[in-house]
């Protein structure tokens, strides 16, 4: 069986409530004892009261008799009859305390004597109420009362007696038992003290002490001191367990240390195994490597942005602040310039009004020019009305022109008819001779002629195919002039219109001049107040180039600051 | 502008003048011409007598000259209401009516493997005969009747196949080939005396 730390724990609290019930015991016992001698005491001290009560009361009876025998008072025979079941009821509670057999014997005689007694004194008193005083009297003297009353009063004295021996006795016998009792409770705790002591002191020691050592490494480990090693004492129970655990813990975070200790010296390239999935130490550890790395690099990367950045801003803060200079001396010539543009605009105000009243003028020329337009417009549809009547003329030209033609062809047939007629006149002039010759010649006359006739009828349709070319050139060229004409009509219409919106225009122009005129003026304000924006722009470009001085220096320094933040993050292995 | 305008006005005023007056301007000088024609009637003919001449009636077929005696043609008719022929040979064209006569004609292109060509209106028939046999001949146009010196016609050339040299007389300097009129009319092989299986 293992002797585990629990279970010597569970020993010690057995032994202990052992103990306990064992005292318990023992004092309930003297204690009950002593409870029994203490009520046999109160009920001895109960009847001796009891009995002195008797005898007072058998007294009193005594007393009574004897008064109503002298005076005959009814009340003396109520306070006998009281005293008769006083004494009864007395009698009777001293019985119910008696235990000895001869204290009852005792008592029992007792009774006799007082029921006697009591019988004499009623009957006395029966005397007295029947026979009058002396009757009683002489009852009263054969009765000795006194007698019987110091009688009575002997066994009561008897009977305290033994009961006073008694009480005695019992008196002895409870401090008898008091004090064994007290001696058995100190001796208990004594013993159970000592009992108690030795098992606490033993599991104390078997205990404590490892847990302390414990303690001690663990207030070590806390303070972040993982230098020590933990050796296993061989122990087989919860102490044991617990230095195996804190060798497993100290070794774990030895480990983790080892790690926090490369990632401190700048390897970010650690690779970190977690004891088990709950292991927040070093999840927390790699995330914080992987945040880390991430970080790194992303500082690496913005160290070098930082580094040209600050570059290109010197570069743009230089140009920012030769162009600074520069406009200082553009803002100079541009308040010259604006001294300028304001005489430029007075001047302007004057132009102004006159091209106002040229305005007016243009008006009326423009008004004059519609009214023209008008007039070119009906001389266009006349010279159209002509070109139409010429049209017609030449279709009739050409219509005659196709006539001739047809009687030219006729002529044509005509020739070819007789130039044949002359080949067959010469045909017959040589068939006939020798008087045929005058007749060939004529023949040959008449085909000169036929021959003459087919040329002049050529020549005469050479002619009129250049009247039908020339006419239909004419035609096409009238219809063309025809179109002229249309598109004259048409622009005449548009130049009337242009010249209608033209005066219009020249009217609102002349609104406008008014307007213009007016804005000149306001121009001239203006650019006086300008002057003076232009002078404000001047000082203000002089801080300009001052600050970006200033600034040109801050970015310098940004620079620096960029290189030694890259070679600070170039420290890390990533 | 308004000068043009007198100046046409002018030139139309003299046109219509010309018209009404029967065209006396384009005859303006009658004596000019007259001596013109009188010149060229005046080219002495360079007749030698000593030879023998003919009188032949110049024609042309596809741009060629020919001439056939005058002494075989009746009269030169213009190409009328031809009616062709079926089943004839090639060179029969059809046949014409002159003047209620019905009379064959021949297409001589086909004898002398000349290119053919359209008929049309301009066309001229010269009508030949000889004995008997009377036919018409197609020529493209008629020159004229004209007389040329025996002397003048030269043989065909050798080379010519037998079919042309039969026909012709001979050939002149100015190259017109003279046909022998005589021997076309007399050639048994113009006579067509086919009967066709309906």
């Amino acid at each position: 069986m293992k002797w585990t730390v629990g279970r010597k724990i569970g020993a010690g609290f057995g032994l202990a409530v052992a103990l306990l019930v064992a005292l318990g015991i023992i004092t309930y016992r003297s204690t009950s004892e002593l409870l029994r001698v203490t009520d046999e005491r109160h009920a001895s001290t109960k009847c001796i009261s009891q009995l002195d009560d008797v005898f007072g009361l058998i007294n009193g009876a005594a007393a009574s008799s004897f008064g109503y025998a002298l005076t005959g008072d009814e009340q003396y025979l109520q306070a006998l009859d009281a005293a008769h079941g006083a004494v009864q009821k007395d009698i009777q509670e001293v019985e119910t305390h008696l235990v000895d057999s001869e204290q009852r014997a005792r008592l029992g005689r007792l009774e006799a004597m007082l029921t006697e007694c009591l019988a004499q004194l009623l009957s006395e008193a029966d005397t007295r109420k029947t026979k009058g005083l002396d009757a009683a009297t002489q009852v009263a003297q054969s009765h000795d009362t006194r007698r019987e009353l110091a009688q009575i009063h002997d066994v009561i004295r008897e009977i305290e007696t033994v009961e006073l021996a008694m009480l005695g006795k019992h008196e002895a016998a409870a401090e008898a038992g008091s004090k064994a009792a007290t001696r058995y409770i100190v001796g208990g705790v004594l013993i159970a003290m000592l009992l108690l002591g030795a098992a606490g002191y033993l599991i104390t020691r078997s205990v404590a002490r490892p847990l302390r050592e414990i303690t001690t490494t663990a207030e070590r480990i806390a303070a972040g001191d993982l230098s020590m090693t933990i050796v296993s004492n061989g122990r087989r129970d919860e102490i044991g367990v617990l230095t195996l655990a804190f060798q497993h813990m100290v070794e774990s975070l030895q480990g983790v240390a080892q790690s926090a200790e490369l990632i401190a010296a700048g390897d970010l390239t650690v690779n970190l195994k977690p004891q088990s999935d709950k292991d927040v130490l070093v999840h927390t550890l790699s995330r914080m490597v992987t945040t880390l790395r991430g970080s790194t690099q992303k500082i690496q990367e913005a160290a070098s942005v930082l580094s040209a950045s600050a570059s290109e801003i010197v570069a743009a803060v230089t140009q920012v602040t030769s162009g600074a200079t520069e406009t200082a001396a553009a803002v100079s010539e541009t308040a010259t310039t604006v001294e300028e543009v304001k005489q430029t605009a007075s001047v302007s105000t004057q132009k102004a009004k006159q091209v106002s009243e040229n305005a007016q003028q243009s008006v009326h020329v423009s008004q004059l020019g519609e009214k023209s337009v008008n007039e070119t417009i009906d001389g266009m549809n006349r010279i159209r009305e002509q070109m139409e009547s010429i049209a017609t003329s030449i279709v009739r030209l050409s219509e005659q022109s196709q006539a001739i033609g047809e009687i030219i062809a006729s002529v044509n047939d005509l020739a070819e008819q007789s130039n044949l007629l002359a080949v067959n006149a010469s045909i017959e002039a040589a068939r006939a001779g020798e008087q045929g010759k005058g007749f060939a010649v004529v023949a040959q006359e008449v085909k000169v002629l036929a021959e003459q006739s087919k040329q002049a009828t050529g020549q005469v349709r050479t002619i009129l195919s250049d009247i039908q070319k020339a006419t239909g050139a004419a035609v096409m060229a009238i219809e063309q002039g025809g179109k002229a004409v249309e598109a004259g009509v048409k622009q005449s219409t548009e130049t009337g219109e242009s010249i209608q919106s033209l005066a219009k225009n020249v009217v609102e122009a002349a609104q406008a001049l008014l307007h213009i005129e007016a804005s000149s003026r306001q121009q001239l304000v203006g650019m006086d107040q300008v002057a003076v924006a232009m002078d404000n722009i001047r000082t203000a470009s002089v801080q300009n180039v001052a600050s970006m001085n200033q600034v040109e220096t801050a970015a310098r320094n940004l620079h620096e600051l960029g290189q030694n933040l890259r070679q600070v993050v170039q420290h890390y292995k990533v | 502008m308004s000068e043009n305008w007198s100046e046409f006005y002018r030139h139309i005023e003299t046109a219509r003048a010309a018209v009404a007056h029967g065209f006396e301007t384009h005859v303006q000088d009658p004596q000019e011409i007259l001596r013109a024609r009188a010149r060229k009637l005046a080219q002495s003919p360079d007749r030698t007598d000593s030879g023998e001449r003919i009188e032949v009636v110049e024609f042309l077929l596809a741009q060629e000259r020919y001439a056939i005696g005058s002494s075989y043609v009746r009269e030169v008719y213009p190409l009328k209401s031809l009616t062709e022929l079926p089943c004839t040979p090639a060179f029969v064209l059809g046949i014409m009516n002159v003047r209620g006569q019905i009379l064959s004609v021949l297409d001589l292109k086909k004898f002398f493997d000349l290119p053919d060509q359209a008929l049309n209106e301009l066309g001229k028939v010269i009508i030949v005969k000889a004995g008997n046999m009377e036919l018409g001949v197609l020529a493209d146009a008629v020159v004229g009747v004209r007389s040329l010196a025996m002397s003048d016609i030269q043989p065909p050339l050798p080379t010519l196949s037998d079919a042309h040299a039969e026909y012709l007389l001979g050939v002149t300097r100015e190259r017109m080939a003279v046909l022998d009129a005589g021997r076309i009319l007399a050639d048994t092989r113009i006579i067509v005396d086919d009967e066709v299986e309906a």
